[in-house]
């Protein structure tokens, strides 16, 4: 008999086959990759949790990250285990019914690497039946989902050179994708894709075209080579196009922006790359010449709607830099954008979206106040878009400037290269247990925005802001939280508050849902715990 | 008994490592700190501000009570490794670096008010008392203790001419009128979405949900009086020696 238990036991084992992640979305009761499917919906078609019964929400479980480092993960749940990673480089795989672990690596990271703004991960992505992750120190690792064994380890970057990993890879087919941190340190940033089985490179695309390549004239001098154009959030892609689409982050020094005169492309720009070849396909530059560390860091949104009466394969993206953008996924074409919150940067967009600049704005010696604040109208959290609705959520930051200083800088390797600073009134992350915060200081929002016009249909106000990102479903339930620790489900419709539980510690990551044993689950990190919900039994 | 002995040897330097042996800056001269000051400006100042005083990011490192760095030592290990759960990275810089970057912050610590204060701390200490300044200082008006370590000599001044001019928000008076038609006045020590914790004007700690508050009013203005008219400029100086001591 023991040779058909084993052969049992490996037919249950999750093989994630590419096929099922193009169907990722079809399948609620798992959450594949870091954004939920390829289009990055932050949607789930789960429905037994609804707006009628959300009040018997109760916690299920805890899991409690032994690191005090930011908890950024969004966990991936697969055929009934969920793995999940704890700050800096540890991967648990565990019981998502029970939060009971089944196991764990951890990665040793030197004692000194280089990311710009804690020592964090924000997630896996899993192919067959492996996992990938890239690391503080610069390597992207493979391990077996069944027992948390290295695979493989293959160098991306040489991390003292100021890069780091931090954002969850992408499968497209057979290839790893994964980018590079470290817009502060005078990076010259990169995607680079991965032959899933052997670790192997197999296309690089460099975010700062080098000099006879095209859009290396936007560069002024040598700045080119330390401009940054960093990647830290997983991209988007789409299959019928076999396109991906990948935000890229601040030009550098961030901000002093007369060393490098010119657009500076491509960053604070979308990329779409052939998904085989790295090629570009097309960008799109949100801020020309950025002066504001405004990263085009953002969730890659793919929606497939009507647009002004023909049917049409759109990506919107709500910007830091305060407009919300509709382009046409397939060519690039600017279709509308809109603010959707206070800014004073710009008198508004062009035909082709490009800024029509306010004179002055840009950070000055002395220091020049511009809305919005240094971390933008909204920043790298997801949004979540709902076909049934036809709404795209996200948590906004409103009314809410910055004081941007310049100051000049020579470039030393491994360095901060900032060439400037900000005051802001609102803290770029929770710093204190305290919040006393000023009524003329800004304020957060989760917003609905109609993506067909850019106007907001509701809102629920918050009185700090929100580092979390949003989840909504099919049965019309929106989850997300707050700086203060505030976990919350509304209406989807209508913004409606119908749940709420305080948890205690700042929400820097992006809810999922999954089903296990029947259940619907919602999941969460928040503080230094991972906290998931169900309803009462 | 024979592994006790080589236990109890090899506890020695342990124990002798816990005794008052905390290192202190070996690069601590004029050109050090000079020097550190270079280094703050490329690789702290983008989120500490130029001035230390904090920015977006950073916290205020111009004062002497640092929660992560209360010693040099303290604040070489935090520069070397950061500060885990925060934005506070590691920095690739020699030892040498890093101990004239501590020289340089220490020197921004506003505790020199002490050392600038030019007035007799000892008829500011009778001052200081005939004002009753300890009526309110002892109850819920800022903690004196320290207090030159915290602000700048012209901050102090400022405070005692013009106390409105910058108020702490936990200072800021606070009122609300909640539904039931009761008026609360107090301080606002924290707020969220859904409440706001008070300590309220007869000594309670409170916290009220949002939803009880009809109205909710801040002023930014201090209850303490001018003594911009009250005192002579010696005796301002007089007052603020004894405060920085």
């Amino acid at each position: 008999m023991k040779p058909l238990l084993l052969l049992i036991a490996t037919a249950a084992l999750a093989q994630v086959t590419p096929e099922r992640l193009l169907r990722a979305g079809e399948e609620p009761a798992n959450w594949l990759t870091y954004h939920g499917s390829y289009a990055s919906l932050h949607h789930s078609g789960l429905r037994q949790i609804t707006p009628a019964n959300a009040a018997q929400l109760e916690l299920k479980w805890v899991f409690q990250a032994q690191s005090l480092e930011k908890f950024e993960t969004t966990p991936l749940v697969v055929d009934g285990v969920m793995y999940l990673t704890e700050a800096p480089n540890t991967v648990i795989a565990l019981d998502p019914a029970t939060g009971r672990e089944f196991w764990m690596y951890e990665h040793k990271n030197p004692e000194v690497t280089y990311p710009c703004c804690g020592k964090i991960n924000r997630g896996l992505a899993i192919r067959g039946n492996t996992l990938f992750m890239g690391t503080l120190d610069g390597k992207l690792i493979a391990l077996d989902a069944a027992t948390g064994r290295l695979r493989w380890e293959t160098t991306v970057v040489d991390f003292r050179k100021g890069y780091a990993l931090t954002h969850a890879p992408l499968i497209i087919k057979d290839k790893v994708l994964i980018g590079t941190a470290g817009g502060e340190l005078g990076i010259r940033g990169f995607l680079a894709a991965y032959d899933s089985q052997t670790g192997k490179e197999i296309w690089k695309f460099k975010t700062i075209p080098e000099p006879g390549e095209p859009g290396n004239q936007t560069w002024g001098g040598d700045s080119w080579k330390h401009g940054g154009g960093p990647i830290w959030l997983t991209g988007s892609y789409d299959p019928a196009l076999n396109l991906t689409y990948w935000g890229v982050g601040n030009p550098g020094p961030d901000w002093n922006p007369k060393v490098r005169p010119g657009d500076n492309l491509y960053t604070s720009s979308a990329i779409a790359l052939d998904a085989d070849t790295g090629k570009l396909k097309w960008h799109f530059q949100f801020t020309p010449h950025d002066e504001w560390d405004w990263d085009a860091v953002q969730t890659p949104v793919l929606v497939d709607r009507e647009w002004k009466g023909q049917p049409r394969k759109l990506l919107l993206w709500a910007n830091r830099n305060g407009f919300f953008y509709v382009i046409d996924r397939a060519t690039g074409e600017f279709l509308q954008g809109t603010p959707f919150v206070k800014q004073d940067w710009a008198k508004g967009l062009d035909a082709k979206g490009r800024p029509i600049r306010v004179e002055g704005r840009g950070p000055s010696p002395q220091g020049s106040r511009t809305y919005p604040g240094v971390q933008g109208g909204t920043n790298w959290f997801a949004p979540s878009y709902h076909p049934g609705t036809g709404l795209f959520y996200l948590n906004v930051w409103d009314d809410y400037s910055s004081l941007y200083f310049s100051w000049d800088q020579e470039f030393e390797q491994g360095k901060w290269y900032a060439g400037g600073g900000v005051k802001a009134d609102v803290q770029s992350t929770r710093r204190d247990r305290i919040a006393r915060r000023h009524p003329d200081s800004g304020y957060g929002a989760v917003r609905a925005l109609n993506p067909l016009t850019g106007a907001k249909v509701w809102e629920y106000k918050t009185t700090d802001v929100s580092d979390g990102g949003v989840l909504t479903t099919a049965s019309n339930l929106l989850f997300t939280g707050t700086r203060e620790g505030h976990f919350f489900a509304l209406d989807a419709k209508t913004g409606q508050l119908l749940w709420r539980k305080y948890l205690g510690g700042q929400m820097v990551a992006s809810p999922i849902t999954y089903e296990v044993g029947g259940r619907q689950m919602i999941s969460i990190a928040v503080g230094h715990s991972l906290f998931t919900f169900g309803l009462r039994e | 008994m024979r592994p006790l002995v080589p236990f109890f040897l090899l506890a020695l330097p342990l124990l002798a490592q816990h005794s008052d042996t905390a290192l202190t800056n070996p690069f601590n001269a004029p050109e050090d700190r000079r020097r550190g000051g270079e280094f703050y400006r490329s690789q702290c100042a983008n989120c500490h501000g130029m001035d230390g005083k904090g920015g977006a990011s950073g916290p205020n490192l111009a004062t002497a009570s640092l929660r992560h760095a209360p010693t040099e030592e303290a604040m070489f290990r935090v520069i070397t490794k950061g500060i885990a759960g925060t934005s506070m990275p590691g920095f690739s810089m020699n030892g040498r670096e890093i101990w004239q970057i501590v020289a340089y912050v220490r020197s921004l610590n506003v505790s020199r008010s002490a050392t600038a204060a030019r007035g007799d701390a000892k008829a500011g200490e009778q001052l200081f008392t005939a004002l009753r300044c300890a009526t309110c200082h002892t109850d819920r008006a800022p903690d004196l203790r320290g207090i030159g370590q915290r602000l700048t000599d012209a901050e102090l001044q400022l405070a005692l001419l013009d106390p409105s001019a910058a108020v702490a928000p936990e200072y800021w008076i606070w009122q609300a009128t909640t539904t039931s038609g009761q008026t609360i006045k107090g301080s606002r020590l924290n707020e969220d979405t859904f409440s706001v914790q008070i300590l309220d004007s007869a000594g309670r700690l409170r916290g009220l949900a949002k939803t009880e508050i009809e109205r909710q009013t801040l002023e930014r203005r201090s209850p303490m009086p001018s003594f911009r008219d009250k005192l002579t400029g010696r005796q301002l100086q007089d007052l603020l020696a004894y405060l920085v001591q």
